[in-house]
């Protein structure tokens, strides 16, 4: 089977080589042929025996009118066929017998749905296959479903096709098959594979506009229409909405387990026939090791060599493939061929730099559309249930993943599926990596953000773990830094007005933009103060948290953005009365922050006419909290009135805490204690009974603070200059 | 943490034995779920399994109280879900309080009409109850819901100061069902 693969493929999936300038490969010896033609003899002998090759030959000669029922040759030949399909997987001449057999309706159409099913190819499947399949649909009277079966087959196996030069040649006539209504979804689908800039016509929008005002708003339709509007925006007037139905079904189950099974076994054997000449050194060396569906397709060129070599067809492209640097890539710039799998410019760092420079939309369309389609059908809906916690599901996303650090934002494609699995997560299921897509999402419309993500978000957030919540508090952080930094570098200083993300076409203006961050900070202000209550106040949450705080309370000075939000007592006060040094110190920090940031907000209000207004109410918050915590930790004044926490003059004597207004000051804070003892036995060592309070006079008062700042709080340091 | 505590915990299982090849995921779900709440060391929880309500009547008196209700829906099967809502009828309403919570299955099944999912979002919702999803395929899965379930089941038992069942099921509970495909960004 390995031999006859590989003897096949050089003739069929003859690919396109770097060195190749001739289109024969140039014989060197005569010697050299004749050892071919002997080892060709020798094959043909084996085979001559192989039951296999008989059923192929029973096929491929048998009479048409042959009946079907009862024909005992038949039924022996097409088992023999389906285990070894199911086993190893057809060659490309098995393919082609096959397919032949079953479109012509030589022995009529019961066997043909048959064999159909068992089309599995093992390493690729000849183009001339499938156009003179194709033909036969034109020709013969095929039933509805067998023909919806064909065209799905085609759209499973369509990227082991080997060429697709000639498919694209009879687009028009594959084209003329969206009239029939059964056909139409799987028809647009196959086109939307093969369209390029030559097939969109004036006609064929014509044609799918009627289609779609006697169907209704088909997502089928409205995905090629937009295919169609990129290429050519003059014809498609039509208003496309940027997000759409996902709208190509899944349809590849008949096969595609047995394919999966097929590429498993098969996996060094593909890699080896189909030989395509990578230039991208560690893609080959991975492509070896595993073969898995999951695995990004390598990058290969999308015309076959004939096309390529022959200088008269004017279009000189330059496939991806054949560039190995990022000079050659500057030169080429303007004549780049994209490769056929469009999933493949994600391994590769050249392609990802073209994507990047060029902004490509037809490039980042058919890109979305292969991504989304595989992260659905991967993770979303998996057809038989099985985890995709796999080694290869992880592998993929962590792809994805670098890929978007690459190009510094995340594919619309992503977002849209993540909206969808937030919606139905367990919280546990792939969790680092769902958590870093997420924190890359570009800003969210505010009308949106609440049903699409908080929703979900609420609901595990409050359910789940002590560690998810730390996890998700840390994801919305590098969120919302993401956006900020978003907001830095395209914020176009004139009309204030942004237009971030170039790719996803959401134009925001400031004020959307303000609206989006403002709900994000007050939601995880939400989620941080209830989160602190059910956790009684963790200090790993805590923590957390105010690392959120710490990107919240600098976004004026640090990124320019003319917003300030305070926190919300549920935040500040637990982390007043943390029993963790740390905490205290950090909240200390923050509060300066935000009054530095506060203070050139203000200075900027007095010295412009436009600069933009801040809320009293922020100036008040601010200033609350200053002086809670001032006259909390400096002034022993705790639980007087208009401190925030009040409590009854009974409750508190009650209590038998001695000067409890003293009691979270400094000196006798739960977090600070420690601290205050050890200043005592350092400052006063002959001394032996502790009177913590003759800290609280003048003098050591103020080496207590200086002894507090050389332990490293500078965060307390900063908010009460020491005197 | 919260010492010995002989809490009783009361888990009402409801599930529809239908198609049958999937009885037997879904009894071992069932039964891999109770097992490792049962382990639970800080405090007891006791569980209790049913196919649909009401309860016999027979040890009514003996019966201990209830923390939790969690009915278990397996959106493969259409009577799993039919069941549950049937069962609900003889659930008292005081239940409705934050002690019922609805937990689905195989939610990325690709088998599973959407219509049904729908269905059961909008049965939580419109009883104002939480609607954990849970990959009961995998051992992480059925540790994930676990830790869940209980994080969930020491509120409703009183055990988190200052949180009430209410209180946690109103901040979680499902809303109306998500419509994302709608074209409605621009």
């Amino acid at each position: 089977m390995a031999a006859n693969q590989s003897a096949s493929g050089s003739s069929d999936s003859e690919s396109p080589s770097l060195f190749d300038s001739s289109s024969q490969p140039a014989p060197n010896s005569r010697s050299f042929n004749r050892s071919v033609r002997v080892a060709e003899k020798e094959r043909r002998k084996n085979e001559a025996e192989d039951p296999f090759v008989l059923a192929l030959k029973f096929f491929s000669d048998v009479e048409a009118g042959t009946p079907a029922f009862g024909n005992d040759n038949l039924e022996r030949n097409l088992v023999l066929v389906e285990r070894v399909a199911y086993s190893k997987g057809l060659s490309p001449e098995a393919i082609s017998v096959m397919l032949e057999f079953a479109m012509s309706l030589r022995m009529g159409t019961s066997p043909c749905v048959r064999v159909l099913k068992c089309l599995v190819p093992a390493s690729v499947v000849p183009q001339e296959a499938v156009v003179r399949a194709m033909v036969w649909l034109g020709v013969c009277k095929i039933p509805a479903s067998t023909q919806v079966l064909f065209i799905k087959w085609v759209l499973t196996i369509f990227d082991m096709i080997d060429a697709k030069d000639q498919l694209r040649a009879i687009y028009g006539f594959i084209f003329s098959f969206v009239t029939e209504e059964y056909l139409c979804p799987f028809v647009c689908h196959l086109l939307y594979l093969l369209t390029r800039k030559e097939s969109v016509r004036h006609f064929r929008v014509q044609k799918l506009l009627e289609l779609q005002s006697k169907l209704g708003r088909q997502p089928f339709l409205l995905h090629l229409l937009s295919l169609y509007k990129v290429f050519c925006p003059e014809y498609v007037t039509l208003s496309i909405p940027s997000r759409m139905k996902s709208g190509f079904r899944n349809h590849n189950s008949p096969w595609k387990s047995a394919l999966i099974a097929v590429q498993r076994r098969n996996g060094s054997q593909i890699a080896s026939s189909a030989s395509l000449p990578s230039t991208i050194k560690d893609k080959t060396s991975s492509r070896k090791r595993k073969h898995y569906h999951l695995e990004l397709p390598v990058l290969c060129s999308q015309v076959n060599k004939q096309a390529q070599t022959e200088p008269s067809l004017g279009r000189k492209l330059v496939p991806l493939v054949q560039l190995s640097s990022f000079t050659q890539l500057l030169d080429h710039m303007h004549r780049i061929e994209l490769p056929a799998q469009m999933g493949s410019l994600l391994g590769s760092s050249l392609a990802l730099q073209y994507l990047d420079c060029v902004q490509d939309e037809f490039a980042l369309l058919r890109l979305n559309f292969w991504l989304g389609y595989a992260l659905h059908e991967e993770f979303l809906f998996c057809g038989d249930g099985r985890a995709s916690n796999s080694e290869e599901a992880l592998q993929f996303l962590d792809k994805l993943l670098s890929t978007q650090h690459f190009l510094q934002e995340s594919f619309s494609s992503t977002e849209v599926f993540l909206y969808k699995f937030l919606s139905v997560w367990d919280g546990s299921l792939l969790r680092p990596q769902i958590l870093s897509l997420l924190s890359n999402i570009p800003v969210v419309p505010s009308s949106q953000i609440g049903r699409l993500l908080f929703e979900p978000l609420m609901q595990l957030f409050f359910t789940s773990s002590l560690f998810f919540k730390c996890g998700l508090i840390e994801c919305l952080n590098s969120m919302l830094l993401k956006w900020l930094v978003w907001h830095s570098v395209y914020a176009l200083e004139d009309d204030l007005d942004i237009s971030l993300n170039s790719h996803t076409s959401v134009n925001m203006t400031l004020s959307g933009f303000k609206d989006s961050v403002m709900e994000l900070v007050h939601f995880v202000g939400r989620l941080a103060s209830v989160g602190l209550q059910l956790e009684g106040g963790h200090s790993l949450l805590l923590s957390f948290i105010l690392d959120f705080y710490e990107t919240v309370c600098d976004t004026f000075l640090k990124y320019g953005l003319p917003l300030i939000v305070m926190f919300p007592p549920g935040v500040f006060f637990p982390a007043l009365l943390s029993p963790d040094p740390v905490s205290v110190d950090r909240l200390a920090y923050i509060m300066y922050r935000y009054k530095v940031n506060l203070t050139s907000a203000k200075n900027q209000e007095k010295g412009t006419e436009q600069a933009f207004h801040i809320n009293r109410q922020t100036f008040r918050e601010f200033n609350h909290y200053l002086v809670v915590m001032v006259s909390c930790l400096w002034n022993s004044r705790m639980f007087h009135s208009g401190m925030g926490v009040e409590l009854g003059e009974e409750l508190l004597l009650k209590s038998n805490v001695p000067q409890y207004s003293k009691s979270f000051d400094l000196v006798h804070h739960p977090a600070f204690l420690s601290y205050a003892v050890d200043f005592h036995h350092k400052c006063w060592p002959e001394r032996k009974d502790l009177d913590l309070d003759s800290i609280k006079q003048s003098k050591p008062w103020s080496w207590y603070l200086e002894y507090l700042h050389n332990q490293g709080y500078d965060g307390l340091k900063q908010i009460v200059p020491a005197p | 943490m919260y010492g010995v505590h002989n809490l009783m915990f009361f888990f009402v299982v409801v599930y529809h034995v239908f198609p049958p090849e999937l009885v037997e995921s879904d009894e071992e779900f069932q039964q891999s779920l109770a097992d490792a709440l049962v382990d639970e060391t800080d405090f007891t929880v006791n569980v209790r399994l049913a196919k649909s309500l009401p309860l016999p009547v027979e040890n009514e008196e003996s019966r201990p109280r209830i923390d939790l209700v969690v009915f278990i829906i397996n959106l493969t099967s259409e009577l799993s879900f039919q069941s549950t809502e049937a069962s609900l009828k003889y659930l008292d309403p005081g239940y409705f309080l934050g002690k019922v919570c609805f937990m689905a299955t195989n939610a990325r099944n690709a088998s599973v009409p959407t219509e049904r999912l729908d269905a059961v979002r909008k049965l939580a919702a419109s009883l104002h109850c939480p609607l954990l999803f849970a990959e009961d395929q995998t051992p992480d899965g059925v540790a994930n819901a676990t830790e869940r379930l209980l994080t969930i089941l020491k509120v409703a038992a009183g055990l988190v100061p200052m949180a009430t069942p209410l209180y946690l099921s109103n901040l979680t509970r499902c809303t109306v069902p998500l419509d994302i495909d709608q074209p409605s960004f621009d």
